[in-house]
């Protein structure tokens, strides 16, 4: 019997899923004729017997296996059911594209049309060339008069100014305001120079419509906005907390000490707390920055408030517009090692501050 | 009538007071935002009276930041209370946190501090 025929630690092995194919073919064969249709079905048993034979208590694995051959005979004989029953059918109709398929593609057509129609000329061309004709970039290059590495720099600014005008045709969304397009543009196309250029995050604070349309560009790519900034949405007292934990652990990642780290944490604290004090709104972005070799931590803490009219009266120790130390930007400022305040009233308020690893 | 009344139905503050004796002790167990340090210093306030307790021991060592405005409640209370009869002293301000606050400019008289909680008794005279 099988229990008898392996010992030791190991109650089951192949053996002993072997020596049930009398039982298997007994069991199949009973229900199916054709004997090698048997043979296919009693090793397709085997092969999940052998997977779960571990699972299974020995005294009851014959009973285990004839369920399951039954199984496997059941699916089978349901299988080839359904194909007698649908061989009528030309086409089965189950494989057969959903009706709205037609539709969505040519929805999709037109917002890559209308999405193209707001490309310049040169970059509809250069688009067109390089994925409708297949063009590679070599010969572009020569007829361009350019070099294939700038005629590629030129097509990847230009799928991404194509993802954005996709992007607003399919939400039939009109941006708000001139900067929107510029700004998404360089965003989807990740030039770090022109959203700096833009104040490309200054414009993601003001313009709601723009914040979710710049989610929806990093979604479809699946890539975060910017590669390690940490980003802190202010407003509420508790906010002030997080910000300061995010600052200190990335203070913690650039090798600060322990000291070096409650400098950075404080300064963020001193400076959030401007935002819900006098801002509704605004975000604190904290990044590592190198510079000449040295690793330093940047924070970016900026509002869209009244703005500050007086930045050098603001700065003085002692100032203060709420019955505070009217110590938090001086303080701030002696904590950091750089510091700078930019201020339009009426628009909002910016500080950037830097703590260098000495 | 129920004298216990909850301040505020906010989050319970992570903060825990016990009296003891004629003293209370404050351990604070994380970071706290402006409104929490708020809510302690008028729950503190409010239990000065009820309790009728002589001395108050704040122990921060939990904080890992202490910024002006930190600063400044604390030593808010520390007067309020004095001016309601009761001292207050604060244990455990981590060495970091210490060089911060200079840094930082905070050249108020803070308030009575301690090295730990053990000295902070000590000097509430228990």
């Amino acid at each position: 019997m099988a229990s008898e025929a392996v010992r030791g630690d190991q109650p089951y092995d192949e053996r002993v899923v072997v020596e049930l194919v009398p039982v298997l073919r007994r069991v199949v064969g009973a229900r199916i004729k054709d004997p090698h249709t048997v043979e296919d079905l009693v090793q397709e048993t085997l092969a999940r017997l052998m997977s779960s034979s571990r699972r299974v208590d020995p005294d009851k694995l014959h009973q285990y296996a004839a369920v399951t051959a039954r199984h496997v005979v059941a699916t089978y004989a349901e299988r080839n059911d359904r194909a007698r029953n649908r061989s009528h059918l030309l086409a089965d109709p189950s494989d057969a594209p959903p009706p709205t398929e037609d539709l969505l593609l040519q929805e999709d057509r037109e917002f890559v049309a209308a999405a193209l129609e707001r490309l310049s000329a040169e970059d509809r061309d250069l688009l067109v060339a390089h994925e409708v004709q297949g063009q590679d970039t070599t010969t572009m290059a020569a007829e361009l008069g350019s070099t294939p590495g700038a005629v590629a720099a030129r097509l990847s600014r230009a799928r991404a100014s194509l993802r954005v005008e996709y992007l607003l045709a399919a939400e039939a969304i009109d941006p708000p305001s001139d900067r929107c397009r510029p700004v998404l543009r360089a965003l989807s196309s990740s030039d770090r120079r022109r959203q700096r250029e833009l104040d490309a995050s200054g414009h993601l604070l003001e313009c709601e419509t723009c914040s979710q349309l710049a989610d929806r560009l990093f979604e479809r790519r699946g890539q975060p906005a910017e590669d390690g900034v940490v980003r802190v949405p202010v407003s509420r007292d508790a906010d002030v907390v997080t910000a300061r934990q995010q600052g200190r652990e990335v203070a913690a990642r650039a090798g600060f000490s322990t000291s070096a780290q409650t400098l950075v944490a404080t300064a963020i604290s001193e400076i959030s707390r401007n935002i819900v004090k006098f801002a509704d709104r605004g975000e604190v972005a904290i990044s590592l920055v190198t510079e000449d070799g040295r690793q330093g931590v940047r924070v970016v803490a900026r509002d869209v408030g009244p703005g500050i009219a007086d930045p050098d009266v603001a700065l003085r120790d002692g100032y203060s517009t709420y019955h505070g130390l009217g110590l938090g930007l001086p303080g701030a400022k002696r904590l950091m090692d750089r510091f700078h305040l930019s201020s339009v009233p009426g628009e909002g308020t910016t500080v950037t501050m830097e703590k260098w690893l000495t | 009538m129920p004298t216990d009344v909850p301040t505020a139905p906010h989050v319970p503050l992570p903060a825990s007071i016990l009296s003891q004796g004629p003293n209370l002790i404050v351990s604070i167990h994380a970071a706290l935002d402006d409104e929490q340090l708020e809510r302690l210093q008028r729950d503190l306030l409010e239990r000065v009276g009820r309790d009728r307790c002589r001395g108050i021991l704040i122990d921060v060592a939990a904080l890992d930041v202490l910024d002006s405005f930190a600063a400044r409640t604390l030593a808010d209370l520390a007067y309020m209370a004095q001016l309601r009869g009761a001292r207050t002293v604060v244990v455990g301000i981590a060495p970091d946190v210490a060089m911060t606050l200079v840094r930082l400019g905070v050249r108020i008289p803070l308030t009575q501090t301690a090295l730990d909680l053990e000295e902070g008794l000590e000097w509430l005279g228990t």
